[in-house]
């Protein structure tokens, strides 16, 4: 009996403690900062066909054979918008997005939103020009993530590599950078959610759908037989900045 | 029980006591020597104000053939004191791990934190960043900067040296870049004799006044100042024209640049040789001969240099010599 009563009272306690934790969280959390997934969707083509690394496809306009071992590039400066006109920015927004052998889908997580309805959304592919000059980095700045030239300072903002026969040399090796001047490589794409409000808050982790088209490199009378090997700032960078920006467009929300 | 209540307290009292009389050396700021006629600062030390502790990782770091794919090759084996930081071999183009060579002579290292941009092509823009250069470099260090953050991140020292230096044992490229950016910092060469000239302090002898004259008018277009270079990038007509390196070219990609090099600073030049960006000339008369008969007839010669050479007469060319070793600063290349 004594056992009993004592248990009764731990447990009691116990579910007093967990409820009343609960009762806060509901309370605060529709006020509180929240967090969202931006889930890349990466296709093939402007139907989406499935797209994977490792894996010959025909380029739908070109009709290049094209198989990628490598798509990296940087997501950075995050923004998002409200019907109002309101931002919010990101600090310290850099992240990359590495397309895995497993997926052709990668999830980055930004957290600390205000709560609040957005609209849309603003990104760089890229790192922005003071962060290619101001020396030493962290996180997804570090040279040891690979997207960075040590020989001309400066980030690798896009790195596609793979084969092709349409290549002269059998591969394709696509870094894309440069922060000056008639070189800058800097794209920035707004994503509008197509009339529909994205709920930001403490209580829930909506998510945001972009596919990402990936035979964008080659578009505008491009071809990989043109060009397949990219290593320094310059025209042909730009080139592929600018076809590569148009690769991102608004599917859905997960809410 | 008492008895051993009583061990315990007097061994406790005995650590306590030798921890008292053996304090920690505390980190402290290092105070870095900015003279009055050098140019303005352009590293200002803004996230990365230099310590005892990170001054000594950094310095630790320099010296490591730990950083390298064989462990043979620090940073100090291409720069040395003794020759001003310069590579301490002689060689026209250093080996790196393995026995490779680059195609760049080694640079003397002084006053970096004057520095707008580093290599004889200028491709890096920061000091901090200018290290990633010759550690990855496959003709140098040959490490892959993941991997070597690993590696210190497993080595027996290093982790407590951060920890003292930065609060973190935890290694990641910046503080990595941090200290050894501490440890360059403190390379200011400031007391040759053109420094006491310069202040006011002391004179030159006949023969280097005169070699100054000369180097002013002729020389200082280019090597000016109180680092003898504007950090410019000019052909100087002393090699030929050569798509194997296009120099400042290679970064900018402009085919006017092929050719063009860092106008190198002058610090300590009578123990950096041999010279140039290939390391083609051995002497410093070597280079004056070249300066005096030797000058290209180069696509992109620069403006500044005459076809030909300046023809100095060999009286000239003595003074320009004597006045090229009053840049020397003994107090900076053999330090006590």
């Amino acid at each position: 009996m004594k056992t009993f009563n004592f248990w009764t009272i731990i447990l009691s306690a116990a579910v007093l403690i967990f409820s009343s934790c609960k009762k806060d969280d509901d309370d605060n959390s529709a006020n509180t900062p929240g967090a969202i997934g931006i889930k890349f969707d990466h296709g093939w083509g402007p139907m989406h066909n499935p797209f994977s690394l490792n894996t010959p496809l025909i380029h739908p306009a070109t009709q290049e054979e094209i198989t990628f071992t490598t798509l990296r590039y940087y997501v950075s400066n995050v923004i998002l918008h409200k019907a109002n006109g309101e931002d919010w920015i990101e600090s310290e927004s850099y992240r990359i997005v590495t397309v895995p052998g497993s997926s052709s889908t990668v999830r980055l997580e930004v957290g600390n939103i205000p709560p609040g309805e957005y609209t849309g959304m603003t990104f760089m592919v890229g790192v922005d020009a003071p962060r290619n000059t101001s020396g030493a980095q962290t996180g997804a700045l570090s040279p040891a993530e690979g997207m960075f030239w040590s020989w001309t300072t400066g980030y690798i903002f896009i790195k596609a590599e793979g084969m092709s026969p349409a290549s002269p040399s059998g591969q394709f090796m696509y870094h894309i950078g440069g922060f000056e001047g008639a070189e800058n490589a800097i794209r920035t794409t707004r994503i509008d959610f197509g009339g529909q409000s994205l709920v930001v808050n403490g209580s829930i982790k909506p998510d945001v759908h972009l596919k990402v088209n990936a035979a964008r490199f080659w578009h505008g009378g491009i071809s990989l037989g043109d060009i397949s090997s990219i290593h320094m700032p310059g025209a042909n960078a730009v080139t592929i900045a600018d076809n590569f920006i148009g690769a991102f467009t608004f599917d859905h929300f997960h809410q | 029980m008492r008895f051993l209540l009583l061990i315990s307290f007097i061994l406790i009292f005995g650590f306590c006591s030798c921890r008292r009389d053996v304090p920690q050396a505390e980190n402290s700021a290092v105070q870095i020597p900015v003279p009055d006629h050098f140019p303005p600062l352009v590293y200002t030390f803004e996230r990365n104000p230099p310590t005892t502790f990170g001054v000594e990782l950094g310095r630790k770091l320099f010296f490591d053939p730990f950083l390298s794919r064989d462990g043979l090759v620090s940073c100090s084996t291409c720069h040395q004191r003794g020759v001003g930081f310069a590579d301490p071999r002689g060689q026209a183009l250093s080996e790196g791990v393995f026995g490779r060579v680059g195609n760049r002579n080694t640079p003397a290292l002084a006053n970096l934190i004057w520095y707008p941009h580093f290599n004889w092509d200028g491709g890096i823009n920061h000091i901090e960043i200018q290290p990633v250069a010759p550690i990855t470099d496959s003709a140098e260090m040959d490490m892959d900067f993941r991997e070597l953050l690993d590696k210190l991140q497993k080595h027996p020292e290093y982790p407590d040296l951060f920890q003292k230096a930065f609060g973190s044992d935890s290694i990641y490229s910046q503080v990595f870049l941090f200290a050894l950016t501490q440890f360059m910092s403190t390379l200011v060469s400031h007391n040759a004799p053109i420094d006491d000239y310069y202040r006011g302090q002391s004179s030159l002898t006949t023969e280097a006044l005169a070699g100054k004259q000369i180097f002013d008018s002729k020389c200082a277009t280019c090597h000016s100042g109180a680092l003898q270079t504007d950090f410019s990038f000019r052909v100087n007509g002393l090699t030929a024209f050569n798509l194997a390196d296009r120099g400042r070219a290679e970064i900018t990609n402009d085919d006017k640049h092929i050719g063009a090099f860092r106008v190198p600073s002058l610090r300590n030049v009578e123990v950096t040789g041999p010279y140039l960006h290939d390391g083609s000339l051995s002497t410093l008369r070597e280079v004056i001969e070249a300066y005096s008969s030797g000058i290209l007839n180069h696509p992109n010669l620069d403006s500044a240099l005459p076809v030909g050479g300046f023809n100095f007469s060999d009286l000239e060319k003595r003074q320009l010599r004597f006045f090229l070793y009053q840049l020397t600063d003994f107090s900076f290349i053999n330090p006590n």
